[in-house]
């Protein structure tokens, strides 16, 4: 069984690495909404999610991919978690 | 006959009053409110000291509040200009000092997002979600203090400027295109004859509004009495999400870059079923690859579906209605022929018209094409040339810098640029533009930046760089920079560090190659910046 505070640091250290710093944003809280300023964008959105698959062996069908489910840390947490115990 | 954009409206206001003309996140407004909202503006935009042909800014996300500001500023006699919400600071700080706007439509959020430089130049702020007014600051609730039944008189004709939208500039700075009333309206006029909109219709407006296809959505709408439903940002990521929008809402016309037609065939699990209402597809800004235009055609039995072509400098000028017939058949998409009221025409390197099957430079003429950019007289000069085709008056035409031909089906195939700019996403992106700011950074001695073909969006984008201190400068750090200067789809994925740039024989730096390089290598940048182009250092 997986964490829940390590899910959310992998996912925040993640998002950070991978998307917000590339574009000038040096830090970022886990309610930020990461749709909202580019932080991540259409293409980014299938890479977070070929990274979620892997990194937490759930899988997430394409009509999970929403704006509800993905749009903070916060949000991709709770996701992640809820995938881990089906 | 509308002679300004603004007509279109009021037309639409006095015949569906109760009709919805704007949907966008989960609220809408009627004609009379656009009309009578967008009033009040002009009159609070006046009393702002808003000039015939002075430039306002519109700096926030997509909202019903925009369209107001559009027609509010058209009303009132000026121009307006939509900045990219998502834009760095820097940037929107220039485009605010070359085209001299005082006055700025914007929300607390993107206000405070200012440089204290830029807000030092503004003489006023019209704050969409303020509700008192203070120093500077005039509150989107105080314009119902104003008259809401006629706009302020205001002398305008149709060759007066509506709007200034900028594009990328290939001398490291976002140039501005100038569009007149007539500009826009011989494009619209063109459109509601070709698709035939009617008050029945439901547009979507997936572009963003610095985006010249939403040009379409918008006045098309307005002219029809239709109901344009605005897509923001968050809603276009969600390709599920949109394939359900655009059943719920039961679109009759979409029109959007191919890229995000294609994300919604690649993962939204699209169906015939979801796309049932929707009677016309129009696409523009990029190649659409015959693969996945196979698929759409093959969703959409019912749709028509249309390639549109044209830079911002001409809105469309040309355009190709998918034959299904053709297109197991057609190995490359035709941009088609002549909108209505414009000419196109390809030109070869010794200016002569280029006889079928032989490359030349597409030119257009006709009242849809700009006057050219704003405070730049020179690049006005050589995009905007006189007609040498005719002798016996001034005539301007523009040319496109994209090469075409001339199929045996007397429509014009796109074969590629006579100069670095690509298309990503279907945004126009100078090359030239980012290795200014690349360039700009101390540290930085050489920079090239160049494209790499990505069968979904278009092109990627990577950057090679020197540093004038050899492991100074790390990827990140420079993509960092970049933010600061540049938008956000302009960055590049993967910058690879150097201690030489490989030259042409004649000492240039050799794109070509770089680029050949890096397709070979076939890597797909998954983590940014973290590979070593060993080939070249």
């Amino acid at each position: 069984m997986i964490e829940s505070a390590e899910v959310k640091d992998r996912i925040r250290e993640y998002v950070l690495e991978e998307f917000a710093k590339t574009k000038g944003i040096m830090q970022i809280t886990d309610q930020e909404v990461l749709t909202k300023n580019g932080i991540i964008d259409s293409m980014g959105i299938f890479r977070l999610v070929s990274f979620l698959e892997e990194t937490f062996n759930v899988r997430i069908g394409d009509q999970e991919i929403t704006h509800d489910n993905l749009e903070s840390v916060d949000a991709i947490e709770r996701l992640v978690i809820a995938k881990s115990k089906k | 006959m509308a002679y300004v954009l603004q007509q279109l409206l009021s037309k639409s206001a006095r015949l569906y009053p109760d009709k919805a003309a704007v949907w966008a996140r989960g609220t809408s407004i009627t004609y009379r409110e656009l009309e009578e909202r967008s009033n009040q503006l002009a009159h609070r935009l006046r009393k702002q000291g808003v000039q015939k042909g002075d430039r306002v800014g519109l700096f926030f996300p997509k909202c019903v509040e925009s369209i107001i500001s559009m027609l509010g500023v058209l009303k009132a006699g000026g121009v307006y200009v939509p900045l990219d919400p998502q834009a760095p600071a820097d940037r929107v700080g220039y485009i605010i000092g070359n085209c001299g706007i005082r006055v700025l439509i914007t929300n607390g959020e993107k206000r405070h997002a200012l440089t204290p430089d830029t807000l030092a130049t503004l003489e006023g702020c019209i704050l969409t979600d303020e509700t008192s007014n203070s120093d500077g600051i005039v509150a989107w609730t105080s314009l119902s203090e104003f008259p809401a039944a006629h706009a302020p008189e205001v002398n305008l004709i149709e060759t007066d400027l509506a709007y200034i939208l900028y594009t990328s500039g290939s001398t490291g700075r976002p140039k501005g295109v100038m569009l007149s009333h007539q500009n826009a309206l011989t494009f619209v006029e063109w459109c509601a004859e070709t698709f035939k909109v009617t008050s029945e219709d439901r547009l979507s407006n997936h572009a963003p509004l610095h985006f010249d296809l939403s040009v379409f959505d918008i006045y098309n709408t307005l002219e029809a009495g239709a109901t344009v439903y605005l897509i923001t940002e968050e809603l276009a990521l969600f390709p599920t999400s949109l394939a359900n929008f655009i059943e719920s809402q039961a679109i009759t016309i979409w029109y959007s870059v191919p890229s995000a037609l294609m994300l919604l065939l690649l993962h939204a699990r699209m169906t015939a079923e979801k796309l049932k209402s929707v009677r016309i597809i129009l696409f523009a800004g990029e190649v659409f690859p015959m693969k996945y235009l196979r698929q759409l055609a093959e969703l959409s039995q019912e749709s028509e579906l249309y390639n549109l072509y044209g830079p911002t400098e001409t809105n469309v000028c040309t355009y190709y209605k998918v034959e299904r017939e053709r297109l197991a058949s057609l190995e490359k998409l035709p941009i088609g022929i002549a909108c209505a009221n414009t000419e196109a025409f390809a030109v070869a390197t010794d200016g002569r018209l280029a006889a079928a099957g032989e490359p030349g430079e597409l030119y257009v003429r006709g009242p849809a094409v700009t006057y050219g950019y704003w405070a730049d007289a020179e690049k006005t000069r050589t995009m905007v040339v006189p007609n040498h085709f005719q002798h016996h008056f001034e005539e301007k035409m523009y040319r496109t810098g994209d090469i075409v031909t001339v199929g045996d089906d007397g429509n014009f195939y796109f074969q590629g640029r006579r100069d670095s700019m690509i298309k990503s996403r279907g945004y126009r992106i100078e090359l030239g533009e980012i290795e200014s700011a690349l360039l700009s950074h101390p540290g930085v001695r050489e920079a090239a930046v160049f494209a790499v073909p990505d069968e979904v969006i278009g092109n990627r984008i990577r950057a090679v760089v020197s540093a004038h201190v050899p492991d100074s400068l790390t990827a990140l750090e420079l993509q960092q920079y970049c933010s600061t200067r540049v938008p956000k789809y302009m960055i590049p994925e993967v910058i690879d560090l150097c201690d030489e740039l490989p030259k042409t024989s004649t000492g240039k730096i050799d794109r070509v190659r770089l680029a050949q390089q890096a397709v070979a290598a076939r890597q797909v940048p998954s983590t940014a910046g973290q590979q070593s182009l060993q080939s070249v250092s």
